[in-house]
C-alpha cells in the first residue's frame, strides 16, 4: 500500500496494553486520515462523556505525511471536548506527526485510564508504557527535555493534569493541539506524554506525477501575496493580520465591546519583528514557515494570541503579551480561550486585568488555585456562575477568536455552524471576505454565504484529513492537493471527490453532536453581536448583525445540508448510509 | 445572485468573449437558478446541480478557436495544454468533450470533468466554467479558458498552419472583423500625476477602466500602481481592472504596516521597478499577442533549458521591448523585470504579459502597452504571412 501504513496502535491504559492493529483499507480510502479517520473511529464512542475512561483519544496522521508534500507533516487529534461537549478535532503540525508515521502508524487510539501517571513510547521496535510519576506536575519544556531520548515528544502541562477545560496538548517543537481542552482528556487518562520515533518511509505510487503536482503547489504558494508576498505570513507570521483587522475595524477589543484598538500597532507583524528580532520557524517540512521565534528561540505569539492578550484585555505592551503566550505554552493552556476568559472576567467585574495580573491568573488557572478554579472552566461556565451569562463571547462554549463577526457575515454564520464551537478555521471565510482568496466576497452581505460556508466546511474537512495546513489554501486548491494525493496513494482523487469526503466527515460530526443533544438553539451568537455596533472608522460602519437575516441564512444552510428546521437529522440514521 | 448573473453576462458581452445568444449561467444557494439561452441554461443547471460549487457559466465563444483546438487534437487526447502562465499556474490543462462523444445527457460527464478542473471545452457547444464560491469566479474561469485557447490557437497556427476545412476562412474573418485597432487616442490622462491621494486613486480607477474598455487586457488579469513619496498605491489581488474603486491598497514603502497583505501578487515587482527606475506609475496586463509572441523563441530546439517560464536567463527582444522569464509573485519576475524595464519603459514576461512604466503619468504607460501589443500583433501576422507564402 502507498501513502498509508494501514496500522493503528491501540493502547488500553486501564490494562496497560499496546497492540498494533490493521485499519480496513476501505475506511482509509473513504476517510483518508487525520480528522476524517479520527471521526470515523469515534463512531462507537461518541456518546461517552469527555472524562469517561473508555472515551478514546485519537491521534491520526494522513496519507501525505512522510512525503515531501508541502505542509503535510501534520496530525489531527480527535476526541470529545470537555469544554464544548461536541466532537472535537484539532490539526497540529510538527515533527511528532512525521515521527508517528515513520514509526509505521496511521493512527494512535488511546482508551482507558491508567491507575498511575504514565508516558507512552512508540517505536517500531516496541511500543511501551512507562511510569511517569516523576514527570507529573512538570512544565512542558522540562518534560520535553526529559523525554528527548525517546524521540519526538508531545505532552500535557499542569493545566492538562489538573483538568482545565481549555488545556492543550503541546508538541515538543512549540506546536499545540489547542482550543477544546483535549489536554484535560489526556490528563484524565493519567497519560503525561507520548514519544515517537522511527525511520519508516512513506511510499509514493507515482514519483513523476508527485513531483509535477508538488511543483504546481509551490508555484501557487509563490503567486499568493498572503503566503509568500512581502507582507505575507511567511515574512511576518499570522500577526501580519493585525494591521489589516485594525484597518477593517474588526479586531475584537475589550471583550468585543468594540472592534478597534488604538495601540494594536504595538504588536503588529512589523512591530514584533522589530522588537523581538523575529525569525522564521515553523512546522517540520513546511515551506511557508509562518511561525516566528525570538532571537533567543522563544516561540512568538500568533495573531489570535496577540489580539486576545492585547486588544481584548486592553493591554498594549508587546512584551507582556509575549510573556503571556510563553506562560500558556509552558503550562499547556489554550491562549485564545485563556485570554477570552480573562477578558469576560474583566468585563464582569468592571476591570480588565493588567499585564502583571494576567501572569498571576494564568498560573492560578493551570493549578486551579483561588480565582483560577472558576476561570479554569472557561468563559461560558464562569459567566454563568457570576450571573452574567451574556458576557461569555463564545459559541457552544468555545471562546471566539480574533475576527469580529459584525465585520464579516460569512464568519458570523461559520462560527455557529462549526461542529466544534466558535472556531474560525472550519470554513475560514476570512480567506475570501478579507484576504480576497480565491476571489473576494462582500463581507457585509449574507448573499450566497450559506452555500459558500457549506462548501468551505467540506473542503476544510478534507484538508484536515490529508492532513494539510489551511494556510496552504491561500494559494493552492484541492485540484493540486488531489493530484498530490493521487500520486502518493495511487488511488484517484479530485476536488469534487475530496469535497464529497469532507461532506461525509462534516455530517458525521454533526450527527454525533445531535446525538448528544445539540440543535438549532446552540447555533447562535452571543446577544451582543445582534444588539451593539462595532467601532466605526476610515469610512467603515460596523453595524449590529440583522438577526432576521442571520436566521434566514442559517435556515438556508440547514436546507443545503439536508437538515431539518431544527438543524437535526429527523428520522435519518446517517451512520447506516456511510462506510 | 440574479444581479451577479446579469452583471457578468454584461461583461461577457462587453469584452466580446461570448455570443449574445449563447450565454447561460446557473447558480445555487439553497435553490438552483438558471438564466440565459434556454438550452445552455438547462445544461448549466443540470451540471451545477451535480457539483459542490456555487456557480457555473456555459457560453459559446465569439471565436471558434476552442473548437478548432479540439478538432486538431490527436485521437487519444482528452485535454489541451496551453503554454501561457494562466494555464500553467491556475488551470493546469483544459479537458474537452468531443461532439461525437456527446450522446444523450452531457451533464453527468461534464460534471465529472468539472469536478477536477475549472473549465472545460464542449465541442460545438462552448466553454463551460465553474465558480466554486461566486458567480464572478465562474466568469473569471471562463475568461481564463477563452484567453488560454486564444493564445494556444494562435501559437499552433503559426507553427503548424491550418488543417481543417473552413479554418483559414474563419481565421481571416477573425483577423479582419473580430480584431479591432488598438489605440490610446481620444482618452484623457493626467499627464503629470499629483502626489495627492484622491487624485491618484481616481486616475488609477480611470486607467484601469480604459485598459478593459479598449480591449487591451481581460479585466481580471493585471495590476496597476502609482508611487507618491513614501507610499505605493496598488490594485488589490483578485481585483478587476475595470472595477478598482475601493480596491486600491496604500502600501508604505518601508513595510511598516502590513495592511497591504491584500495587494496584488506583483507588489514586489512594482516596488523593485520603482526603486530601480525612478518611475511614477506602472501598468501590467496580459495582452494576448504579446503573450503569444513572448513564447516564440528561435533557440528552443538547441536550448538546454526546458522550464522557459522560470529558468530562461536570456533577455530577448520584441521591437525594442525586452522579453524575460520569471514566474508570478515570489516566482522570479520581480527579479528579472526591474533591471531591463528602465531603458525602454516596457518589458514582456515570457508567456505572461507586459509591464510598462510612466515617468509622470499613466498616458505614457497606456500608450506604451498599446505600442507593444500592436507591434506583437503586426509581427505575428507578418510571420504568419511568411509561413503561408
Ligand atoms: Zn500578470
Ligand atoms: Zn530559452
Amino acid at each position: 500500500m502507498f501513502g498509508w501504513t494501514g496500522k493503528l496502535l491501540h493502547v488500553d491504559l486501564t490494562r496497560g496494553t499496546c497492540e498494533r492493529r490493521e485499519i480496513p483499507t476501505e475506511i482509509l480510502h473513504a476517510y483518508l486520515g487525520g480528522r476524517g479517520l479520527g471521526v470515523r473511529l469515534m463512531r462507537d464512542y461518541f456518546r461517552l462523556g469527555p472524562f469517561e475512561p473508555d472515551l478514546p483519544l485519537i491521534f491520526a496522521v494522513g496519507p501525505l505525511c512522510g512525503t515531501s508534500s508541502p505542509t503535510a507533516a501534520r496530525l489531527s487529534c480527535v476526541s470529545r471536548s470537555p469544554l464544548t461537549g461536541t466532537i472535537y478535532d484539532c490539526s497540529a503540525g510538527g515533527r511528532f506527526a512525521w515521527r508517528l508515521k515513520a514509526a509505521g502508524l496511521d493512527a494512535l487510539f488511546i482508551t482507558g485510564k491508567s491507575p498511575a501517571p504514565v508516558f507512552l513510547s512508540i517505536d517500531p521496535a516496541g511500543d511501551h508504557l512507562h511510569p511517569a510519576q516523576s514527570l507529573w506536575g512538570k512544565g512542558v519544556k522540562e518534560t520535553v527535555a526529559a523525554l528527548g531520548q525517546y524521540g519526538s515528544v508531545t505532552t500535557i502541562g499542569p493545566a492538562g493534569e489538573n483538568g482545565v477545560l481549555f488545556a492543550n496538548i503541546m508538541m515538543g517543537e512549540g506546536n499545540s493541539i489547542g482550543r477544546g481542552g483535549l489536554g484535560a482528556v489526556m490528563g484524565a487518562k493519567g497519560l503525561k506524554a507520548i514519544t515517537a520515533q522511527g525511520d519508516g518511509v512513506t511510499g509514493v505510487a507515482d514519483k513523476e506525477r508527485f513531483d509535477a503536482a508538488r511543483g504546481d503547489v509551490m508555484r501557487l504558494f509563490r503567486a499568493s501575496p498572503v503566503i509568500f508576498g512581502e507582507l505575507g505570513i511567511a515574512e511576518y507570521g499570522t500577526p501580519a493580520l493585525v494591521d489589516l483587522m485594525a484597518q477593517r475595524r474588526m479586531a475584537p477589543t475589550e471583550n468585543f465591546r468594540s472592534t478597534f484598538f488604538a495601540d494594536s500597532g504595538n504588536y503588529s507583524g512589523p512591530a514584533i519583528r522589530k522588537e523581538c528580532g523575529a525569525r522564521k520557524e515553523g512546522c517540520y517540512g513546511c515551506p511557508i514557515q509562518c511561525k516566528k521565534a525570538s532571537a533567543a528561540g522563544e516561540p512568538l505569539p500568533e495573531y489570535e494570541t496577540v489580539n486576545h492578550f492585547g486588544a481584548l484585555n486592553g493591554i498594549s505592551d508587546l512584551h507582556a503579551i509575549v510573556k503571556a503566550n510563553s506562560l500558556c505554552n509552558e503550562l499547556g493552556l489554550d491562549t485564545i480561550s485563556a485570554a477570552a476568559t480573562l477578558s469576560a472576567f474583566g468585563e464582569a467585574r468592571g476591570r480588565f486585568p493588567d499585564a502583571a495580573e494576567v501572569a498571576t491568573l494564568l498560573a492560578d488557572i493551570a493549578y486551579r488555585h483561588d480565582q483560577g478554579e472558576l476561570l479554569s472552566l472557561g468563559s461560558r461556565r464562569m459567566a454563568e456562575v457570576l450571573g452574567k451569562p451574556e458576557l461569555s463571547m463564545s459559541v457552544k462554549s468555545l471562546e471566539l477568536p480574533a475576527y469580529d463577526p459584525r465585520g464579516a457575515y460569512g464568519m458570523a454564520l461559520a462560527y455557529v455552524t462549526s461542529n466544534r464551537g466558535g472556531c474560525h478555521l472550519r470554513a475560514y471565510p476570512i480567506s475570501h471576505e478579507i484576504l480576497r482568496k480565491p476571489v473576494p466576497t462582500d463581507r457585509f452581505s449574507f448573499s450566497g454565504k450559506a452555500r459558500i460556508i457549506k462548501i468551505a466546511e467540506d473542503v476544510n474537512a478534507a484538508v484536515d484529513s490529508l492532513v494539510a495546513c489551511k494556510f496552504a489554501f491561500f494559494g493552492a486548491t484541492l485540484e493540486e492537493y488531489g493530484e498530490l494525493l493521487s500520486a502518493v496513494t495511487g488511488v484517484e482523487y479530485g476536488p469534487e471527490s475530496l469535497k464529497g469526503i469532507g461532506e461525509r466527515i462534516y455530517l458525521t460530526e454533526r450527527f454525533y453532536n445531535c446525538g448528544n443533544g445539540f440543535d438549532r438553539s446552540h447555533d447562535t451568537l452571543p446577544r451582543r453581536f445582534f444588539e451593539e455596533a462595532g467601532s466605526a472608522g476610515e469610512g467603515i460602519d460596523v453595524h449590529p448583525i440583522d438577526r432576521a437575516r442571520f436566521d434566514e441564512e442559517l435556515q438556508k444552510y440547514y436546507r443545503i445540508r439536508g437538515l431539518d428546521e431544527d438543524g437535526r437529522f429527523g428520522d435519518r440514521n446517517l451512520l447506516d448510509e456511510l462506510p | 445572485m440574479r444581479d451577479q448573473i446579469s452583471k457578468y453576462t454584461g461583461k461577457l458581452l462587453a469584452d466580446r468573449s461570448a455570443c449574445a445568444d449563447g450565454i447561460a449561467f446557473a447558480a445555487q444557494d439553497d435553490a438552483l437558478i438558471t438564466a440565459g439561452a434556454p438550452e445552455l441554461a438547462a445544461l448549466a443547471g443540470a451540471t451545477l446541480s451535480r457539483l459542490n460549487s456555487l456557480a457555473l457559466v456555459a457560453a459559446r465563444p465569439t471565436l471558434p478557436f476552442a473548437d478548432f483546438l479540439v478538432a486538431r487534437a490527436g485521437q487519444g487526447e482528452e485535454c489541451i495544454v496551453p503554454q501561457d502562465t494562466e494555464t500553467r499556474t491556475f488551470l493546469h490543462d483544459i479537458p474537452f468533450l468531443r461532439r461525437k462523444d456527446l450522446s444523450g445527457d452531457a451533464a453527468p460527464v461534464l460534471a465529472r470533468l468539472l469536478g477536477n478542473r475549472k473549465g472545460v471545452i464542449v465541442e460545438g457547444v462552448g466553454i463551460v466554467a465553474v465558480g466554486a464560491i461566486t458567480v464572478e469566479q465562474a466568469f473569471i474561469n471562463y475568461s481564463s479558458v477563452f484567453h488560454s485557447t486564444f493564445v494556444k490557437y494562435l501559437q499552433d497556427v503559426l507553427v503548424e498552419g491550418f488543417r481543417l476545412p473552413g479554418e483559414e476562412e474563419a481565421f481571416d474573418s477573425f483577423r479582419r472583423e473580430w480584431l479591432r485597432p488598438l489605440s490610446a487616442s481620444g482618452l484623457d490622462f493626467v499627464e503629470a500625476l499629483s502626489l495627492e491621494k484622491e487624485a491618484i486613486l481616481a486616475e488609477i480607477e480611470r486607467v484601469g477602466r480604459y485598459t478593459v474598455e479598449r480591449g487591451l487586457v481581460d479585466s481580471f488579469f493585471g495590476n496597476i500602481s502609482a508611487v507618491a513619496g513614501e507610499r505605493i498605491y496598488i490594485s488589490q489581488t483578485a481585483a478587476s481592472l475595470d472595477e478598482l474603486k475601493g480596491c486600491i491598497d496604500p502600501v508604505p514603502a518601508d513595510n511598516s504596516s502590513t495592511t497591504g497583505i491584500t495587494a496584488s501578487s506583483e507588489l514586489l515587482a512594482h516596488r523593485k521597478i520603482y526603486e530601480q527606475t525612478g518611475a511614477r506609475v506602472i501598468l501590467h496586463g496580459h495582452p494576448k499577442f504579446s503573450v503569444v509572441m513572448s513564447m516564440l523563441c528561435d533557440k528552443k530546439k538547441d536550448c538546454a533549458i526546458k522550464d522557459c517560464w522560470k529558468d530562461c536567463p536570456h533577455v530577448r527582444d520584441l521591437g525594442g521591448t525586452p522579453v524575460v522569464a520569471g514566474e508570478i509573485g515570489a516566482g522570479g519576475l520581480a527579479k528579472r523585470v526591474p533591471p531591463v524595464i528602465g531603458a525602454s519603459g516596457s518589458a514582456i514576461v515570457y508567456g505572461h504579459g507586459v509591464f510598462t512604466l510612466g515617468r509622470a503619468g499613466f498616458g505614457e504607460t497606456f500608450r506604451a502597452m498599446v505600442d507593444v501589443e500592436n507591434f506583437c500583433r503586426e509581427e505575428y501576422f507578418r510571420q504568419l504571412d511568411i509561413t503561408k507564402a
